[in-house]
C-alpha cells in the first residue's frame, strides 16, 4: 500500500453473469489529483466507480480506497469518500435544507457540526436561494451542485462523482468545474467520470476506457503527444470563400497525398502533417483560401484516434 | 377541430409499453398468474354452508329425555358434539374460542318430561359472528319440532310438507356462485392497478416532460399506453374462464359472444378509471391507494359480490349503482348460471355503457387538461 | 434491555433521520395526509353502514287462488317477517318470473289450492329458488321453512303439546346480531393492512426506482439502520391509526370495547410489526414500486381471503388451513375480535399475539438475509 495513492486498483474485473463489464483493469490515483474516467456509454465507467465505493462487488482483483482495502461489510471505505451517482441522489419532494440535513444524518454527523457545514457548503457554492425550496423546483445545474455538498457534507477524502454535468447547461458546466478545481486545490482527490471531452482536458490525468478496459491513462498533455507525434495545423476559411471553394482546395490537398489526415473541426479544419517539409508542401497550396496556425490536438482528435486504432 | 390522430405514434407508444411490461415478466406473470391463485383461494376457500358447528353439551340431568335431546342434535349433521363435565365456566370457553354454541340440560328436565310440565333446556349461541348465528337459529327451529317428535314418540303430523327447488344451481355448490363473480373482481383489480400507475410512473420518473416535447398527441398517449393492457386484461378474462369451466366446472348457459362484450366494457371503465387515478395521482403511491379505494375495495364489498345489496341501506343500494362493478356482476352471474339474454340483461348492459362513456370521458378530459398548457 | 433497544434506536442520528425525512415525504402532500387519516374513517363508516350478511328483501312470488285461505295467511305471514317483499308482478309463470330477474324465489301451491289440498291430507308446497346465490338461496329455504313451522305450531293441535319442550336461546357477545358489530374489527385489519403493507413496500421500492437508494447505501450505514430507518416511520403512521379507527368503529357503530386497552394496543403494535415486516421483504425482492406494490397484492389477497374477516375458516379444507397459520390477518382479527366482543380471553390474547410476534420476526429476518447492500 502506497500511502501517496488515494486509489489504488490492481486487476480488478467485474462480471455480471456472463457479461464481463469491467476486464482486469489496473491504476492507481494520486493524492489530491483531478483522476478523470474517460469513455463512452457501457464502457465500464459507472462499473468501476461503483465497485470503489463499494456498491458493487468484485468479481476478481483488489481495490484499495483511502488507505482502506476493500471488503464485503466493512464501512471503512464509505466513511472517507463521498459519492455523487448519476441518478437522482436527492429527493425532488424535500427541500434543500431537508436533503441536506437527511444527508447529514445518513453519516450521523452531529447537529452542530453539520449546521456549521451546511451554511460553509452554501458560501462555496454561492447558494442564495431559501434554504426550505423544494429541489424538484431547482434548475438542473442547481441541484447537481447541491449534490456535490451533499456528497461532501463529512468532508470526505475523496470524492467519486459519476458524470456529475450530465445534461446540464455549459455555464452550469463551467461553474460545476470551478467547485472541482476548488476542491481539488483544498487538497481533496477528486475522481470523476465524463463523457464530455472537453471536460476531461481540465483533469490532471485521465485514463480512457472501452468495453470494460483501460485503453489510455495519462495527463492530457501527455496523452495529446504520445497519440499524435505528428504536426496538427488548425485552418481557417478566409471571410468571402465559397464553400465549394474550400471543399475543392481541401480535396486538392489530399490528392497532392501532402496531409495525412484532414479533419473538419466546427468551421475550421484539422490538417494532420508528418513533419515540417510536408507542412511547407501544404502551406503553398491553401494560401490564398486559408489562414492558418499550429494548434494542439482536442481531446477529441485523441479519442477519436485511440478508438479507431483499437477497432482497426 | 381537426382530427390529428397518427397511428404510427399511437403504435409506437403501444410498442414502448409493451417493451416496458415484457422487460419486467414478473408483471405479466403476476397479471396472469394472480386471477389463477384468486381463483384457487377463493374457489377452494368460500363455503358458506355452516356445518361441524362446535356445541359443548352439558347434560346435568342424565335422563333418557336429556339422552334423546342430544341425539337429536347430533343426528342434525349441523353440529358436532362434545361433552363437557360441569356447567361451570361455560362462558369462558366461548370466551376462549373453543365452541361456538353450548346446549345446557338442568337437572329435572326429564322429571319435567315425565310429569307433563314444560321440559327446558338452554342453548347459549356466540352472536359474535352475526352470520354464523343467524343460520344456527335457523337450525334450531328445525331441531325443535324434531326434538318435539323424538321426545314423544310420536309422528309431528306435518301438514304441510315444503319441496324446495333449486334453479340454476340445485346442489347449491357454493364454487358456481362464487367464481363467476371472482370475474368481476378480478378484472376490476388487475386494470385498475396496473392502468393506475402507467401514467403516475412517467410522471414520477421525469420522462412525461420527455414526451410531452415530442409531436404525440395526448389521445395517442392515452390510446397506446392502454392498448397493451387491455389485452393483458381479456388475457386474464380468458384465463378466468378457462378455469371457472374446466378447474371448477361451472356451467355456462349463456351467450359467449355477449359473455365477450360485457367483459370488454367493464374492461373500458376499469381502464379509464385507472387513468384516471393515474392522472390525479401523479405518484404512484398515492395511485395505488386510490386504486384500492376506490376500485378494489368497492369491486370486492359493494358489488353484491358477498355481500348482498339487497340487504344494504336505501342510500347504498342506490349508491352503487354508480359503481360498474355492481351492474358486472348481475350481467355476469346472469349470463354463466341463468343464460340470460341481452333482454333479461337490459338494465344493467345501459347502466354500464352509460358508466364507461362517462368514465372515458372524464379520463380524456382530464388527461388534456394536464397535459396541455 | 428494552431500554437499551430504545435508546439505541432513537439516540440513533440515522434512525431520526429516516423517520423525519419519510414523515415529511409522506405528509407534505395534502391528498396523502387525506388518504392516511380521514379515508380509513370514511372507509369503515361506508363499510360499517352498507354491508350487512343478512339476508333481506327477498322478492318472494306467490302463486294462489284468491279463495285460499291457508295461502293467503301463509303469504301475509312472510311479508310480515321482514325478509320478504313483494316482487313485481308478472304475466308469465313461475319459472319465467326468476329468469326475467323480478323474482327471488316462488312459492307455488299445488294444483286446487293449498287449503284444498291439507283437508285432503296431502298439503304440498313448492319452493322456486334463483340459486345463482348460493348463500341466499339456502337462506331463503330456510325462512320459509321457519315461516311454516311456526304457522303449523300456531293452526294445527296435535295429540303432543308444542309447549311441552322450548329451547331457551342467549345469543352472546352480539345479541341484536348485527352484521356491523362482526365485521367492524375486521374491516379495521384489513384497512390498516392495506395501507401499512402497501405503503411500506413501496417506500423502499421507490427509492430503487429514481435511484436515491444508491446514494442511501453509499453512506456508512448498517443494513439494520437502513430497514428500521425505512419501516419505523409506516409503523408510526399505522400507530396512530389505530385508535382512529377503533373510536369510529365505538362511535358510529356501537361496537363494543369489552377487554383491556392494552390488549388492543399490545396486539396492534405487534401486528402492524408484522405487517411493515411483511412489507419490507417484498420491497426487498422489488426493482421497483409496480413489483413491490404487485407482490403486496399477492400476499394481500390470499391473506384477506384466508383471514375469517368475511368467511369462515372452519369448512375449509386441511390443506388450505396450513395457510391460515402463516396469516397474520387471521390472529389479529381474532384477538380484535375476542378483545372488543368478548372481553378478551388471555389464553387467546397471548397465544395469537405470540403467534403474530414470531411471524414479525421471521419476516423480518428473512429482509435482512435479502437485502444487499450492494447493485449486484
Amino acid at each position: 500500500m502506497n500511502p501517496d495513492f488515494a486509489v489504488q486498483v490492481e486487476g480488478l474485473t467485474i462480471q455480471f453473469g456472463s457479461f464481463t463489464a469491467v476486464d482486469d483493469i489496473s491504476f492507481s490515483v494520486k493524492k489530491g489529483e483531478i483522476f478523470g474516467f474517460l469513455g463512452a456509454n457501457g464502457a465500464g465507467k459507472t462499473t468501476t466507480i461503483r465497485t470503489l465505493c463499494g456498491l458493487l462487488t468484485p468479481t476478481k482483483g483488489h481495490v484499495t480506497v483511502a488507505g482502506h482495502e476493500y471488503k464485503e461489510g466493512d464501512l471503512s471505505i464509505k466513511k472517507r469518500v463521498g459519492y455523487m451517482s448519476q441518478k437522482f441522489t436527492l429527493y425532488n419532494d424535500l427541500s434543500v435544507k431537508e436533503n441536506l440535513v437527511f444527508a447529514a444524518n445518513l453519516r450521523k454527523i452531529s447537529k452542530s457540526t453539520h449546521e456549521k457545514r451546511i451554511k460553509e457548503l452554501f458560501a462555496f457554492l454561492g447558494f442564495t436561494h431559501s434554504d426550505t425550496t423544494l429541489v424538484r423546483d431547482l434548475p438542473v445545474g442547481l441541484k447537481q451542485e447541491l449534490a456535490l455538498a451533499a456528497a461532501t457534507l463529512h468532508n470526505p477524502e475523496i470524492i467519486f462523482l459519476d458524470e456529475p454535468t450530465a445534461g446540464v447547461s455549459p455555464a452550469a458546466r463551467e461553474r460545476f468545474w470551478a467547485l472541482i478545481r476548488q476542491l481539488s486545490a483544498a487538497g481533496k482527490t477528486v475522481f470523476v467520470t465524463t463523457h464530455y471531452l472537453d471536460e476531461s482536458e481540465q483533469c490532471d490525468r485521465i485514463a480512457l476506457m472501452r468495453t470494460g478496459k483501460i485503453i489510455a491513462l495519462d495527463s492530457p498533455a501527455e496523452l495529446k503527444k504520445k497519440t499524435f507525434p505528428e504536426s496538427l495545423y488548425e485552418l481557417e476559411p478566409m471571410s468571402g470563400q465559397s464553400q465549394s471553394a474550400i471543399l475543392s482546395q481541401l480535396e486538392k490537398i489530399k490528392q497532392s497525398g501532402a496531409a495525412l489526415e484532414i479533419q473538419p473541426y466546427g468551421m475550421r479544419y484539422h490538417v494532420i502533417v508528418k513533419d515540417s517539409r510536408q507542412w511547407d508542401l501544404v502551406k503553398e497550396q491553401i494560401k490564398p483560401t486559408f489562414s492558418y496556425k499550429p494548434t494542439l490536438p482536442s481531446m477529441e482528435d485523441v479519442f477519436i484516434r485511440l478508438v479507431e486504432g483499437v477497432d482497426r | 377541430m381537426t382530427f390529428d390522430f397518427s397511428v404510427t405514434r399511437t403504435l409506437s407508444m403501444a410498442k414502448k409499453e409493451v417493451r416496458h411490461i415484457l422487460q419486467d415478466p414478473f408483471t405479466l406473470a403476476v397479471a396472469l398468474g394472480f386471477p389463477l391463485l384468486l381463483l384457487t383461494f377463493f374457489g377452494y376457500v368460500i363455503d358458506f354452508n355452516v356445518k361441524n358447528i362446535r356445541l359443548l353439551a352439558v347434560d346435568s340431568d342424565h335422563s333418557r329425555a336429556s339422552r334423546q335431546l342430544m341425539e337429536v342434535f347430533e343426528s342434525s349433521q349441523y353440529f358436532k358434539l362434545t361433552a363437557a363435565p360441569s356447567s361451570g365456566q361455560i362462558v369462558h370457553l366461548l370466551d376462549e374460542e373453543k365452541a361456538k354454541a353450548v346446549l345446557m340440560i338442568e337437572p329435572g328436565f326429564g322429571k319435567d318430561w315425565a310429569r307433563n310440565r314444560t321440559a327446558k333446556a338452554q342453548v347459549i349461541l356466540d352472536g359474535a359472528d352475526n352470520s354464523i348465528a343467524g343460520t344456527i337459529l335457523t337450525y334450531l327451529s328445525g331441531i325443535q319440532a324434531a326434538a318435539l317428535k323424538k321426545l314423544s314418540g310420536e309422528e309431528f303430523r306435518q301438514t304441510i310438507t315444503l319441496k324446495t327447488r333449486f334453479l340454476y344451481n340445485p346442489e347449491l355448490n357454493s364454487q358456481w356462485f362464487v367464481i363467476p363473480g371472482l370475474t368481476v373482481v378480478i378484472i376490476g383489480i388487475i386494470s385498475i392497478l396496473l392502468t393506475a400507475l402507467t401514467v403516475a410512473r412517467e410522471w414520477e420518473n421525469g420522462s412525461m416532460e420527455l414526451l410531452l416535447s415530442t409531436p404525440v398527441r395526448p389521445l395517442e398517449i392515452i390510446i397506446g399506453k392502454l392498448a397493451p393492457y387491455i389485452l393483458i386484461g381479456l388475457g386474464a378474462v380468458v384465463t378466468v374462464y378457462l378455469a371457472a369451466r374446466g378447474l371448477f366446472q361451472v356451467p355456462f348457459k349463456g351467450n359467449h359472444l355477449l359473455y365477450l362484450v360485457a367483459c370488454a366494457l367493464f374492461l373500458g371503465t376499469t381502464l379509464a378509471q385507472g387513468l384516471v387515478i393515474s392522472v390525479v395521482a401523479r405518484q404512484q403511491a398515492l395511485a395505488i391507494q386510490l386504486a384500492n379505494i376506490t376500485g378494489m375495495l368497492p369491486s370486492l364489498l359493494l358489488s353484491g359480490f358477498i355481500f348482498p345489496i339487497e340487504s344494504m341501506p336505501r342510500f347504498f343500494q342506490i349508491f352503487t349503482s354508480i359503481l360498474p362493478a355492481k351492474w358486472f356482476m348481475v350481467i355476469i352471474r346472469g349470463i354463466f348460471l341463468k343464460g340470460a339474454g341481452l333482454l333479461d340483461l337490459k338494465t344493467p348492459f345501459i347502466a354500464l355503457f352509460i358508466i364507461n362513456v362517462v368514465l372515458i370521458f372524464i379520463a380524456a378530459k382530464s388527461f388534456k387538461k394536464d397535459l396541455e398548457p | 434491555m428494552i431500554q437499551k433497544i430504545i435508546n439505541r434506536i432513537f439516540k440513533n442520528d440515522t434512525l431520526r433521520g429516516f423517520i423525519r425525512k419519510e414523515f415529511i415525504q409522506a405528509l407534505r402532500d395534502v391528498r396523502m395526509r387525506m388518504l392516511l387519516f380521514v379515508m380509513p374513517l370514511i372507509q369503515l363508516t361506508v363499510f360499517g353502514l352498507a354491508l350487512s350478511n343478512e339476508v333481506k328483501n327477498i322478492r318472494l312470488g306467490f302463486v294462489h287462488a284468491p279463495n285460499d285461505i291457508v295461502a293467503k295467511h301463509l303469504a301475509d305471514r312472510c311479508f310480515a317477517s321482514n325478509w320478504f317483499i313483494r316482487p313485481r308482478e308478472t304475466n308469465g309463470d313461475a319459472f319465467q318470473w326468476i329468469q326475467s330477474g323480478d323474482a327471488d324465489a316462488v312459492l307455488v301451491v299445488p294444483p286446487g289450492g293449498l287449503t284444498k289440498s291439507i283437508e285432503e291430507g296431502k298439503g304440498r308446497l313448492q319452493l322456486l329458488v334463483d340459486a345463482t346465490n348460493a348463500m341466499r338461496a339456502r337462506s331463503v329455504e330456510n325462512y320459509v321453512q321457519r315461516i311454516l313451522i311456526a304457522y303449523q305450531k300456531d293452526t294445527v293441535t296435535t295429540t303432543a303439546n308444542p309447549d311441552r319442550f322450548s329451547l331457551d336461546v342467549r345469543v352472546l357477545y352480539n345479541p341484536s346480531m348485527e352484521t356491523a358489530v362482526f365485521l367492524v374489527p375486521g374491516v379495521m385489519v384489513m384497512i390498516l393492512c392495506l395501507l401499512t403493507i402497501i405503503l411500506t413496500s413501496m417506500a423502499l421500492a421507490r427509492e430503487k426506482e429514481i435511484g436515491t437508494f444508491e446514494t442511501l447505501i453509499s453512506a456508512p450505514v448498517r443494513t439494520w439502520e437502513i430497514l428500521v430507518g425505512k419501516t419505523l416511520p409506516y409503523f408510526i403512521l399505522g400507530m396512530i391509526d389505530v385508535p382512529l379507527i377503533i373510536a369510529a368503529g365505538m362511535v358510529f357503530f356501537g361496537v363494543p370495547l369489552r377487554g383491556a386497552v392494552w390488549e388492543i394496543a399490545l396486539s396492534s403494535a405487534i401486528f402492524i410489526a408484522t405487517t411493515v415486516s411483511v412489507g419490507t421483504l417484498i420491497s426487498t425482492m422489488a426493482k421497483n414500486q409496480q413489483q413491490a406494490m404487485m407482490g403486496g397484492f399477492i400476499f394481500l389477497f390470499p391473506a384477506i381471503q384466508l383471514s375469517g374477516i368475511m368467511f369462515p375458516l372452519d369448512n375449509m379444507p386441511a390443506v388450505l388451513k396450513i395457510f391460515t397459520y402463516l396469516n397474520p390477518l387471521k390472529y389479529f382479527v381474532t384477538v380484535l375480535r375476542n378483545v372488543m366482543l368478548k372481553g378478551g380471553d388471555p389464553m387467546v390474547v397471548w397465544s395469537n399475539v405470540g403467534a403474530m410476534a414470531v411471524l414479525a420476526a421471521a419476516a423480518l429476518w428473512l429482509s435482512f438475509k435479502r437485502f444487499h447492500q450492494t447493485l449486484d
